[in-house]
């Protein structure tokens, strides 16, 4: 048996800094979040993003959000979202949602997975629009996402986001990724957006990845940077490494009850004030506080 | 005092909806409906296949987690979906059973989860939680409502914003669109029973132990036919509260 071929030199590493990958975000861009709910959210990079006070953004997410939207909302980030649902389900109404769809503050498109995902198929069919006919006699059939077609049926336009962030459990450096839960729609998220950002809890050999390659769930060439961001989800939940810090969320939640309130309990001491990810983690609690979690939350 | 929570016979009364065979997809929030399924399955419908939001398909959990997508449902689950695997369902069909809670729900079984009080800026007072999936609405083969609040607020005449059909205008709704599907069959509450008379309004089906005709009607924003005496729902029977607590909630998550 002979020897496996090594990688040959040269091969370009796309692990980044989260200050470097997110720098490529610009104002007005079109921002997926990948995740779902309160889970696998790409939080670390959002308050990144926060932190780098860029506005007029335009959003779309998986079409059950919670955290990574609602945060953005309240940075004040956001011109215009597209979106299904937005809760943290039994802790709460997701605050800023709440209160930017009400105030108008952003501009809500009110969505579902049918309108979202249509739109995303377009893209990767490499079609203009994407029929999605089990949207019928609802109001969604108002909302600018309902394009119609000729013969009357919704027919989200193909979205292309202009930049893709998303938040996985494993990847190598060439960003080849692993999922230890649901995937969701960030393969779809991935392969529909111009620039693809994956935050990973820990980054794992080229070797590990070729040992089981059906477990790559993500595969390198849709992805532009890999950022290692352990517990970089949090206060969500990493699927298959870290459950969802529910006295976390519901501070946040409570926090939320004004923008003021927000701002001083929340954006200042969790998102501006922490220099980085690290400074973040020791504020909450460490390591040991989140892997603990699995124990407590119910 | 009862022998039993209210998200405990909910729980049980959702079970006896289901039927050996059903493909059922839970939503948000959905515990009582998750653990319905799980009980389902022990009892009399072991071919019941359940997908959870996240995509789990039939979660064998030693507990029952508080969120649908919590990471905890997908060990000794048989499969792990993706958004697509929703997607395909959303379009194609394929489920029989959808569960929908709402922040209003009215006379015909449409649901409301958008938002309430829009003005003329066409923003709302309320804006509610919003939907992940209306498309179950038209292709699951029924519906089953559920709603652990009963009141005026949330069972209204006509929904303000309709998020997920469900018998739109009446008998015949669905079907001048082009749907062929059952939509909602039955709506559990903490007080009643509901499920659709001919004209596809809600109507009292049964009225849960200890609960009055009266506080029926006080809490209920539309007209009831009260021609008949509403009879008493068949309360939690000893069996089904045993596989329930020892079997799918022994943690006693419903319990409280």
């Amino acid at each position: 048996m002979g020897r496996a071929m090594k990688t040959a030199a040269g091969r370009a590493s796309k692990l980044n800094s989260m200050r470097d990958a997110l720098a490529v975000v610009r104002p007005g861009d079109l921002v997926a979040l990948g995740g779902l709910w309160f889970h696998n959210n790409p939080s670390a990079a959002v308050r990144e993003l926060a932190r780098s006070r860029v506005r007029d953004l335009r959003l779309v997410a998986a079409p059950p959000s919670s955290y990574a939207v609602d945060l953005l909302l309240g940075a004040g980030c956001v011109r215009e979202a597209t979106l299904g649902h937005v809760s943290f389900e039994h802790m709460g109404l997701a605050p800023n949602f709440r209160r930017a769809a009400e105030t108008g503050a952003a501009t809500i498109i009110d969505a579902d997975e049918a309108t979202i995902l249509g739109g995303i198929m377009a893209t990767l069919e490499h079609l203009d629009a994407h029929p999605v006919p089990s949207v019928r006699g609802t109001d969604i059939m108002d909302s600018p996402i309902a394009h119609l077609s000729a013969d009357g049926v919704v027919a989200p336009l193909a979205m292309r986001p202009d930049v893709c962030l998303l938040h996985a459990q494993e990847a190598d450096i060439y960003g080849n990724v692993r999922n230890l839960g649901t995937p969701f729609c960030d393969p779809l998220f991935a392969k529909a957006s111009r620039h693809v950002i994956v935050t990973v809890d820990r980054i794992i050999d080229n070797d590990d990845i070729r040992s089981a390659p059906h477990r790559t769930t993500i595969p390198g060439y849709l992805v532009d940077a890999v950022v290692e961001a352990p517990y970089g989800a949090h206060p969500a939940s990493s699927h298959g490494r870290y459950t969802h810090d529910e006295p976390a969320i519901r501070a946040y939640v409570k926090a939320g009850a004004s923008q003021g309130e927000w701002d001083r309990d929340y954006l200042a001491p969790f998102v501006s004030e922490p220099a980085d990810l690290a400074a973040y983690l020791a504020l909450v609690g460490g390591a040991a506080h989140i892997e603990a979690l699995a124990e407590t939350v119910r | 005092m009862s022998e039993y929570s209210v998200s405990e016979m909910m729980t049980v009364l959702i079970a006896r909806e289901l039927r050996d065979g059903d493909l059922a997809v839970t939503g948000a929030s959905s515990l009582v409906p998750v653990a319905a399924c799980l009980l389902a399955q022990q009892l009399h419908a072991p071919n019941l296949t359940m997908i959870s939001p996240a995509g789990v398909v039939n979660a064998r959990p030693k507990r029952l987690y508080h969120s649908a997508s919590d990471g905890r449902w997908a060990v000794g689950a048989e499969a792990i979906g993706t958004g697509y695997d929703l997607f395909e369902m959303s379009e194609n069909g394929r489920l029989d059973v959808m569960f929908y809670g709402g922040v209003q729900i009215d006379q015909k079984g449409n649901i409301n989860l958008t938002g309430t009080g829009y003005g003329d800026n066409g923003r709302p007072r309320f804006r509610g939680p919003g939907l992940a999936n209306t498309s179950f609405a038209i292709v699951s083969g029924r519906i089953i409502l559920f709603s652990a609040s009963h009141n005026r607020r949330t069972f209204v005449e006509n929904v303000e914003y309709l998020t997920a059909a469900g018998h739109l205008d009446g008998a015949g709704g669905r079907e001048r669109i082009g749907v062929s599907t059952e939509g909602p069959v039955v709506c559990v509450t903490p007080l009643v029973t509901f499920d659709f008379d001919a004209d596809k309004n809600l109507q009292v089906r049964s009225v849960h132990p200890d609960v009055s005709a009266e506080h029926v009607i006080a809490n209920t924003g539309f007209v009831l036919d009260q021609s008949r005496t509403w009879p008493t729902t068949l309360p939690p029977t000893p069996e089904e509260l045993r596989t329930l607590r020892q079997v799918v909630d022994p943690t006693g998550e419903l319990a409280a």
